[in-house]
Parts: C-alpha cells; sequence; structure tokens
C-alpha cells in the first residue's frame, strides 16, 4: 500500500489544480511473461483533480488495446462427412488484445457516437479484412459482411477482446484503482492504455500511458532460437533428445 | 502449477503431460510398440496443434529409441548395410513428407489431413490386430503357430544394383529397402510416427529379413530418420517445442519400464486385443472430432 500512496501523491502533484482532471500511473510499465505465465491481473493506479465527491458524480472508461497483430480466420465448411476450413481471410491491424473497463456499462456512460470515436466497446474496433476477394453474388460475397463480427466473437471466445470485464473503483477520494485480467495468451508488444473521464455523457479528460508485454527467460530464448536459427534449433533439439534418451537407458540399464 | 511451452505457446499442466507421456511409454513398453501413432493423437486431444504434436513427437522418438538403439548395437543384431539404404530412402521421404506438410499448413489444411491420415492407419491396423488376436485366442493351443516360411526374394534379385546383404542372408536390390524407407520416411514427417508397425512387417514379410535383424535394424533406420525429420520440422515449420519433448520423455522411460514388467505377466493375444482396442477407440474419437458439428462457424489464429 505504500506504494499506491506514493504513487497517489506522485499523481495529484502533477495535475493541474482546478480544472477536470484525469491521469493514470502504471506500477510496472513492464510485464514480463515467463515460464509459469497463466495470465496475470494487471492493476492501473490513477486520480482525478478538480472535482469534488468524483466516486459519486464521474464515471471512468479504460481500454487497454494490445500491439498491431494479424489474424487469420478460416470459415468450416462441410465436405462430404467431415468439416474442413474453407478459404482464409485475413484481418490486418487489428489490436492483438482488446479490453475495456468501466465503473459502470459503458452504454450507460456514453452515447454511442462517442463510443464509436474512441473505440469505448470492441464493437467500435475497425476492422479490415482481405479476402481472396470472391465474385460478387457467390457465397464468399455474401459472407463478407459477417465476418468482421464473427472476427469479435472468435476473437472474445479466445479471450483476447473483452468489453467491461476490468473492475473500476474509486478507493479513497480521488484516487482510482484500474484491474484487468490479462489472459495467458496475452500477445508480446507495446500496449496503449486510455482513460477517459465522464459527466452525464460529456468527456471531461483523458490520459493515456504505455505498457509493454515482455516475454522473458528460458522459453522466450528457445522461441527466438526456434525462430531466428531453425536448423541450429533443429540440431539442438536432436542432440538434447539423444542425451535425454542416454540418461534414461543409462538409468534403467539393469 | 503451469508452465508455459515455448512452441506451441500455450501453457499446460506439467504434470498431465508427464502423465500423457507415461501412459503411453506403459502401453509401448508393455507391447513393445514406439508410441508415437498414439502419442500424437493425445496431444492434439489435449489442446497441442497438431503441427506441433507432429514435429515435437519426431524428437521424442528420437529420444525414446536411443536405449532400444543401444542394446540392439550391444547384441550385434542390426544390419547397417541394409539399414542404410533404409535411412537413405527415409531422409528423401522425410524431406517429401516435410514438403507437403508445409504445403498444407500455409493453405491451413494441415489439422484434417493430419486427423484423416491417423483415422485411415489407426483403424486399418487396430482393426487387423483385433481380428488377428483374436483368431488367435480362439485358435486351438495345441496346433501352436505355424512356422514362418521365408518366400523367395527372386523377384528383388531381378531388379538393378542387386547385391548380397551378409547380415541378413539375402540377395537382392537396394531399390525395394529405399523404397520402403522413402514410404516410413513420408509417414515420420506427416504423422510423428516412428513407424515401426509399417516396417517391421513389411521387413519380415516383403523383404524377407531374418526375424533377428528386424528390430534392431528397424530402430537404426527409425532414430536417424526422427532425427532428420526433427530437424526439417525445425527449420521449415519451427514446429518442435523440446520443452514439451522434453516432458514426454520423462513420463515416457518411467512408463515403458512400468509397463514391461507388467506386460510380461499377461498373455500376447489377451495384450494384442486390449492393444487393439486401445487404437480403435482413439481412431474412433477422432472420426467423432472430424464428423461433429463445430461448436463455432469459424477457426480464428493469430498469425505472425
Amino acid at each position: 500500500m505504500k506504494i499506491f500512496y506514493a504513487l497517489a501523491l506522485f499523481l495529484v502533484s502533477i495535475s493541474s489544480v482546478g480544472a477536470s482532471e484525469i491521469s493514470i500511473g502504471l506500477t510496472d510499465d513492464v510485464i514480463e511473461v515467463d515460464a509459469g505465465f497463466a495470465g496475470a491481473e494487471l492493476t492501473l493506479f490513477g486520480a482525478v483533480t478538480g472535482i469534488e465527491n468524483p466516486a459519486d458524480t464521474v464515471d471512468i472508461i479504460c481500454v487497454i488495446k494490445g500491439p498491431a497483430s494479424r489474424f487469420v480466420m478460416r470459415p468450416l465448411e462441410k465436405r462430404g462427412l467431415i468439416w474442413t476450413t474453407g478459404d482464409a481471410v485475413e484481418i490486418k491491424d487489428t489490436p492483438g488484445l482488446y479490453i475495456s473497463a468501466a465503473t459502470r456499462a459503458v452504454n450507460s456512460i456514453v452515447p454511442l457516437p462517442q463510443q464509436a470515436a474512441f473505440h469505448l466497446r470492441k464493437d467500435f474496433i475497425p476492422i479490415s479484412i482481405t479476402s481472396p476477394t470472391p465474385a460478387p453474388g457467390e457465397e464468399g460475397g455474401a459472407l463478407a459482411h459477417v465476418l468482421p463480427s464473427a472476427f469479435l466473437t472468435e476473437a472474445e471466445e479466445l479471450g483476447l477482446y473483452r468489453d467491461n470485464v476490468g473492475r473500476v473503483a474509486f478507493e479513497k477520494g480521488v484516487l482510482f484503482t484500474i484491474k484487468v485480467d490479462l489472459p495467458a495468451t496475452t500477445p508480446v508488444g507495446e500496449y496503449d492504455v486510455d482513460v477517459f473521464l465522464y459527466r452525464d455523457g460529456e468527456l471531461l479528460g483523458r490520459d493515456d500511458a504505455t505498457l509493454a508485454v515482455r516475454k522473458v527467460g528460458i522459453e522466450r530464448q528457445i522461441y527466438e532460437l526456434a525462430h531466428d536459427q531453425p536448423v541450429a534449433y533443429g540440431v539442438l533439439c536432436v542432440a538434447i533428445s539423444l542425451f535425454a534418451g542416454w540418461i534414461a537407458a543409462l538409468a534403467f540399464r539393469k | 502449477m503451469q508452465i508455459y511451452l515455448p512452441i506451441a505457446e500455450l501453457p499446460v499442466d506439467p504434470f498431465v503431460i508427464i502423465l500423457m507421456g507415461g501412459a503411453v511409454g506403459f502401453l509401448s513398453g508393455m507391447f513393445g510398440v514406439g508410441g508415437g501413432f498414439l502419442m500424437t493423437p493425445l496431444l492434439i486431444f489435449y489442446g497441442i496443434p497438431p503441427a506441433v504434436a507432429v514435429g515435437t513427437e519426431a524428437s521424442q522418438i528420437v529420444a525414446s529409441s536411443v536405449s532400444g538403439v543401444l542394446a540392439h548395437l550391444r547384441r550385434k543384431t542390426v544390419d547397417f548395410q541394409m539399414g542404410g539404404f533404409l535411412v537413405f530412402g527415409g531422409g528423401l521421404g522425410s524431406i517429401a513428407g516435410v514438403a507437403i506438410f508445409r504445403y498444407l499448413r500455409e493453405v491451413g489444411q494441415v489439422e484434417v489431413f493430419i486427423s484423416l491420415a491417423y483415422v485411415i492407419f489407426l483403424s486399418l491396423i487396430g482393426g487387423l490386430m483385433f481380428v488377428e488376436s483374436l483368431r488367435a485366442l480362439f485358435r486351438n493351443p495345441q496346433t501352436g503357430k505355424p512356422r514362418r516360411k521365408r518366400r523367395s526374394v527372386a523377384w528383388m534379385a531381378a531388379m538393378p544394383f542387386a547385391m548380397r546383404f551378409r547380415r541378413s542372408q539375402l540377395y537382392i536390390s537396394p531399390i525395394p529397402p529405399i523404397i520402403l524407407g522413402f514410404f516410413v520416411g513420408v509417414l515420420a514427417a506427416i504423422m510423428g510416427v516412428g513407424g515401426g508397425f509399417i516396417m517391421v512387417p513389411a521387413m519380415l514379410y516383403i523383404l524377407n529379413m531374418p526375424t533377428n535383424v528386424v528390430v534392431g535394424t528397424s530402430l537404426f533406420q527409425i532414430i536417424f530418420v526422427t532425427a532428420i525429420t526433427t530437424v526439417l520440422h525445425a527449420a521449415a515449420n519451427q514446429t518442435v517445442d523440446i520443452v514439451l519433448a522434453l516432458l514426454l520423455l520423462t513420463g515416457g522411460v518411467i512408463g515403458a519400464q512400468l509397463g514391461a514388467r507388467a506386460g510380461v505377466r499377461l498373455r500376447a493375444e489377451q495384450l494384442r486385443a486390449l492393444l487393439a482396442l486401445i487404437v480403435l477407440a482413439v481412431s474412433a474419437r477422432l472420426v467423432f472430432d472430424l464428423v461433429s458439428t463445430p461448436i463455432s462457424p469459424f477457426l480464428l489464429e493469430a498469425a505472425r
């Protein structure tokens, strides 16, 4: 808690006095994903200044967007008896992770146009889909307009795109915390954290921060070796396997 | 407890993986089979991406074959000359298999392909084994096993480059072993199996090799071809997860020891019927997964 108060004091001191302001701070601006990473709870601290009793009068919305990523989506088609995958479509430059959190349901805080402008719900993330351009009138053409919503549904299934999942709560007076669960599949890279301060549907202030998710430890080194020097990695795998097999043979030799 | 697999890129429970390795190791120790053909489907059922399951199995087979190869080398029951041609064919087959695998992966069909390949092989082998073991169980014990007659190899001697294989007491062309090795190499690359279940019968009944060198020579081929396959998969597809392989191996070696001890207490025919039923059950599950309507109509993957 010491850190919390120190941070809170810091935040209050940097915020300009008088106007409604919101600012957030991160206790760690780097999250390290190691061998045991099974998801993590991310806690962000913030302060609101220039408002009396903010807990009763204002709302806060927080949006966390992961690094721009590329996804491949394939429809499942029944061919004869079995289910196979159809032609792939590509979704480019979309956040690898999207999480929104708010003091209450976003719909009751902000009117739709602003939700769209600030991407306050996953439905408003612009999604550009490139498909192998089916001729108009063909099945693929008809499928095209359902693809964005299908992508959002699938991304939600994977735990990558989630609305209203975090907990935003005022702690002491002007201080608030945002708690968000990051899934085990959290992609690595730079994250943008945006917070918005609203009262009666009107934007009072905003702030942002960046956060880096990095993989560390032996499994990251293995991953990098496997992708940067695949042949060397393959030879190493064989060597390790031979050695492990030899050890096992020795251990159980009668 | 969770361990993050660096190549499969997902967290797994290491004890579940070790137990799976142990269970398959137990079966392979009990029945004297490789177990790759059971391990790969099990990994897929657990949620490991099929491509990673296949690539990783190749490296695990390398490790689990070491003790067998060493034992046969000590007993001098390896025909190196025959093994050399089998490895040559196997290497070519592995190159072809990895190329097919890579192509299927690019067009997004590798999962379905692996499942289908397993359904076909497991059904065939499980079915044949089951019928065979039932026949053996109900056969009059007095008549016993008919002795294997060594058939003529004249047709293989008539092929080009015929030569003497001293250890196997054969005079045949190296072309049939190369073709056999090639076929097994393709299987190793696209299914993550050693291929002993194909090679041993083929060496006995097609190449007519004597029984005492068959297992050693096939293990000799398997360890080389799975090693080549591991390197090729790592290079072309980046699908070899060494952490997963080591977890499987840990369970596998212990399981194999326990299995070998349990195996001596059961009758061979009963064992074979049991293995056949397990193989058929795995195949049935794969069929079920292929024909049942998927929960969601799309498949989404993060690409890199």
